[in-house]
């Protein structure tokens, strides 16, 4: 993004609190406090990560496949195998049209744009993620139903990954009513690890702004500690295996 | 940070404990949560080893922050943020005031901060004429009933669905029904209309990655990833102990915090935030600032007593066990931290203890919140520590003092203390009925719920040398002594060497 | 204050040959002031303690929490005085509470006793999280002839004596202890064991002040009781 340093606000109050002087102020404070000289250089970490009996842990695609679907469905949400894009096409169709949606949301991915959608759902408005277009978080939020191929996905935990891009929006997983996520079979992982040792190994430029893990239906017991689905995030989430 | 001035723990229990429906409700919510957690981590296994691991990281982090903290901050503006490093609450509002104002805000976003209670950001906000929205669905059920929270995870748990019913009705202009369905759903679409008109989004922060410069946020519902998409301004609260190093620690914190808050393997939202937009985004903040508070924290480092209190990772889990909070619920601590981690916190990060009042001393000690603790903070120590700097401070209460002068005179010298039991024997003489004491004197806190039992006729000393003599005659089955004998002994040489059954276990 | 309980134990351990010696110097253990922040005033009591306990082997106690005292916090009372901590390391490794010291030192988990009654059982505090006594008692109290063992609800819950707690906080204690009593009804036993007398202490208080009908006894008394008749 923008130029930070004329965007630090050289020239207002809070200039000085974002100040270099300011930041090596307190990290000298931190280190005279632990008594030592301040630490420069990375230090050994020999813990990092998770323990190694839990590197061990692995499945085969079908175990991931499995675990997914039935922690994804304990969740509250809806699991299913397709063969192909043509199934999920067709699923699609059939949600939108038995589901009385006015308008669908996909994510500007080419396998999505390529079922063909707009055509065979006259009735329902079909927009496309468009991030030069103004008006696009507004068209989301009234939006029925989004639509996503992700990136990533956990068996052990039963989560969704997905990375944010010009061509893919955050709010298309997060403002409509109900989630469609398109998995493909080979994107599922056993567990976090691999995919968190991913964005550790990511050039730090090309980490998105946001990524997010998606594990179910939005939910909150705060009213007498009953579950109540659906609170800010989709309340109704697919998620389709593919392959 | 003691929100109520003037009264204390002690005298906020008692109405507490007079609350029917909140110790039902408190004892409903902590059992839940607790069985919660005690499923998940049997279900996930080794759980102790994943508990040190995770005190191992924290630790290793905490004392090399000087390091973490400023990669963090380093990659946070390399990632396009800007950050902020403000000492107290004083500065942080300065911070914040002026992006409000730069902004132009006629409504912030919130989601849910424990911070932005130290801060007491709301407060500001209103004073300048901002609408300051809470969305996490508890926080603004009591942020309408203009209540604090009663627990760290689940704020709203001393409401009951009639009262909630009638809070949002108010704001609705019609009456809902006491139907959590028909509750939640009213919140969604309300505060959808705020989360698309608010200027800016204000967040809290869970953990902040120092090699990437990315903060994590973990939630439920989705308004933190709402506050964090939609507005064109981001400010995300967090205190300096947030810190981990990479992403691959992030995973045992994601393992060890939803087990231990809510029993979940994982919260249906985990966000890591990198900077605001791409410029190519199409949603996302355009700006996003990070305030870096400390408020008292930076004085836990260095203090062996009290360093490991910032392992913390704001899971609740204490709360959960602790027989006390049990009992009377959040609002009795009177402080934005309550439960076993709000009474360490609270007075330390205060540095003048003459203002602790009593909540370090609302604990029986019991060490339930140590065992519950994933990344296992001594809580239980930290109160017994900080009840002793209270002492040194010479700020505790004169009587109290007094007591334990007198039990020094007595215990240092076992001929006085014999002499004190003589005395109290005869003392008890006018109040002892049938073994027991039931009179209200200095003792009434123990007597108001308790019998006393009175002091024995002939204590055990008294009677040492006659049961040394009955014991000697008393018959032994033969066979066992000489086993017990060598037994004994092997010990004894174990100890010599240095290892062995270290006296109890 | 209970000395039919330091009988009990002494009675226990002269079966199997072991002499216990009192030494009378010792007066407490200090825990009362260390846990109310009166570190000088702990010492002056603990100091006692370690003159009494400097030339023994073995150092028994009947409480939980006084053994707890001694391992947990000993180190930490004493830190700044060297020779008290020596002293104090000492005490620490040769401390043990009765039925660990019956089960792990004597190897002893069948004293012989018969206690034909429903008894339950209270896990005190300090003894299973500072001392990790988990086994022991159950150990010895599953090889009683006609004892029927049955299981306290929410056992690890803190009965709320935390000593001077019981009397500071009185109102909340006194919450802590109605729950305790309750659970202990609940079990239908007639009689309540545990190892720990600040625990005992507090929980018969509350049964007396009620008026029911449950025995509170210590381990040792039970065991004892169990060997006599």
């Amino acid at each position: 993004m923008a130029d930070t340093n004329s965007r630090q606000g050289s020239g207002t109050a809070r200039a000085i609190y974002a100040s270099k002087e300011r930041q090596d102020e307190w990290m000298q404070y931190i280190a005279d406090r632990l008594g030592r000289p301040r630490i420069t250089e990375k230090p050994q970490h020999p813990f990092r990560g998770v323990p190694d009996f839990w590197r061990e842990y692995d499945l085969n695609q079908e175990e991931r496949i499995n675990l997914f679907m039935s922690n994804w469905t304990n969740l509250g949400g809806h699991a299913f195998r397709m063969s192909s894009m043509q199934e999920v096409g067709r699923f699609l169709e059939d949600f939108a049209r038995e589901t009385g949606a006015q308008k669908l949301l996909l994510q500007r991915q080419p396998e999505l744009l390529d079922l063909g959608l707009p055509e065979a759902l006259k009735d329902v408005e079909c927009v496309v993620w468009d991030s030069s277009d103004d008006d696009i978080i507004d068209e989301a939020a009234q939006a029925d139903i989004g639509v996503v191929i992700v990136d990533h996905a956990a068996a052990y935990t039963g989560t969704i990954v997905v990375l944010s891009s010009p061509d893919k929006g955050r709010s298309t997983s997060l403002l409509p009513r109900a989630l469609v996520a398109v998995v493909p079979a080979s994107a599922i992982e056993a567990n976090l690890g691999p995919i968190l040792k991913g964005l550790d190994a990511r050039p730090k430029d090309q980490l998105p702004a946001g990524v997010h893990f998606i594990t179910g239906p939005s939910r909150s017991s705060d009213i007498e500690n009953d579950l109540t689905i659906g609170v800010h995030g989709p309340g109704i989430v697919y998620a389709l295996i593919v392959g | 940070m003691a929100d109520t001035a003037g009264s204390s723990v002690k005298v906020r229990s008692k109405q507490a404990l007079q609350d029917d429906f909140l110790r039902k409700a408190v004892k409903f919510t902590t059992e839940r949560l607790k069985n919660g957690k005690r499923k998940a981590t049997e279900e996930h296994g080794n759980w102790e080893e994943w508990r040190e691991r995770g005190r191992q990281i924290r630790l290793h982090t905490i004392a090399h922050l000087d390091y973490y903290l400023n990669l963090f901050a380093d990659n946070a503006r390399k990632a396009g943020a800007q950050v902020y490093f403000a000492k107290d609450p004083a500065e942080a509002v300065i911070i914040t005031r002026e992006i409000v104002r730069e902004k132009q805000a006629r409504s912030v976003v919130k989601s849910k901060s424990m911070v932005t209670e130290e801060l007491h950001i709301n407060h500001v906000l209103e004073e300048m004429d901002v609408a300051a929205i809470e969305t996490d669905l508890g926080e603004y059920i009591i942020q309408l009933a203009h209540e604090p929270p009663s627990h760290i995870i689940i704020p709203a748990i001393h409401k009951n669905k009639q009262q909630i019913a009638e809070v949002l009705s108010e704001v609705a202009g019609e009456r809902l029904e006491p139907d959590t369905q028909v509750l939640a759903g009213f919140v969604r679409r309300k505060l959808r209309e705020q989360f698309l008109q608010a200027e800016i989004g204000m967040t809290g922060c869970n953990f902040a990655i120092a090699e990437s410069g990315s903060i994590v946020i973990f939630e439920n519902e989705g308004n933190a990833r709402m506050c964090s998409t939609l507005p064109k301004t981001q400010i995300t609260f967090m205190g300096l102990e947030r810190i981990i190093p990479s992403f691959e620690d992030l995973e045992v914190m994601a393992t060890l915090l939803p087990r231990s808050a809510t029993g979940q393997k994982l919260t249906a939202y985990m966000s890591a935030i990198t900077g605001p937009r791409r410029m190519a985004d199409g949603d996302g903040p355009e700006e996003l600032h990070m305030i870096i508070i400390d408020n008292g924290r930076s004085r836990q480092i260095g203090d062996p007593d009290f360093q490991e209190l910032l392992n913390c990772i704001r899971c609740g889990a204490c709360l959960n066990v602790c027989p006390v909070y049990r009992h009377i619920g959040g609002h009795s601590y009177g402080s934005v931290y309550s439960g076993p981690i709000g009474a360490v916190l609270t007075p330390a990060l205060m540095e003048d203890a003459s203002q602790w009042q009593d909540i370090a001393y609302a604990s029986s000690l019991c060490g339930a919140c140590w065992e519950a603790c994933p990344v296992k903070i001594p809580l239980h120590d930290m109160l017994v520590y900080l009840r002793s700097r209270k002492v040194e401070s010479g700020t505790s209460p004169t009587a109290e003092q007094v007591v334990f002068k007198g039990f020094n005179y007595v215990m240092s010298d076992h001929r006085r203390m014999e002499r004190f039991l003589k005395l109290g024997k005869v003392g008890q003489k006018l109040v002892a009925r049938d073994g027991y004491i039931k009179i209200k004197g200095p003792l009434k806190g123990w007597t108001n719920y308790r019998d006393l039992p009175e002091i024995p006729k002939q204590s055990f000393r008294d009677r040492w040398k006659e049961l040394q003599a009955e014991v000697a005659q008393q018959p032994k089955p033969n066979t066992m002594i000489r086993d017990i004998e060598q037994r004994m002994r092997k010990v004894l040489e174990e100890r010599s060497r240095g290892g062995g059954s270290r006296g109890g276990h | 204050m209970y000395p039919r309980v330091g009988e009990a134990m002494v009675r226990i351990l002269a079966r199997y040959g072991v002499q216990l010696d009192f030494p009378k110097v010792q007066t407490c253990c200090g825990q009362p002031a260390f846990n109310s922040g009166y570190w000088d005033d702990a010492r002056a009591s603990a100091r006692t303690l370690l003159e009494a306990f400097d030339d023994s082997d073995f150092v028994v106690s009947p409480s939980g929490s006084c053994t707890g005292m001694i391992h947990h916090y000993y180190p930490k009372l004493f830190e700044d005085d060297p020779v008290m901590l020596d002293k104090a390391l000492r005490l620490k490794e040769k401390t043990y509470e009765f039925s660990q010291f019956l089960v792990n030192v004597l190897g002893v988990e069948d004293v012989g006793a018969t206690f034909p009654h429903k008894v339950t059982y209270h896990p005190s505090c300090h003894g299973t999280r500072l001392l990790g006594i988990k086994d022991e008692p159950m150990k010895l109290l599953q090889h009683v002839k006609g004892l029927e063992l049955v299981p306290l609800p929410d056992a690890e819950l803190c009965c709320g004596f935390g000593g001077t707690f019981a009397v500071k906080m009185s109102d909340i204690s006194g919450a802590m202890v109605s729950e305790k009593v309750h659970n202990v009804e609940s079990t239908g036993a007639e009689v309540l064991v545990g190892i720990d007398m600040g625990c005992l202490m507090n929980i018969s208080g509350n049964i007396h002040a009620e008026g029911k009908p449950i025995r509170v006894m210590h381990l040792a008394e039970l065991l004892n009781e169990g060997v006599s008749s």
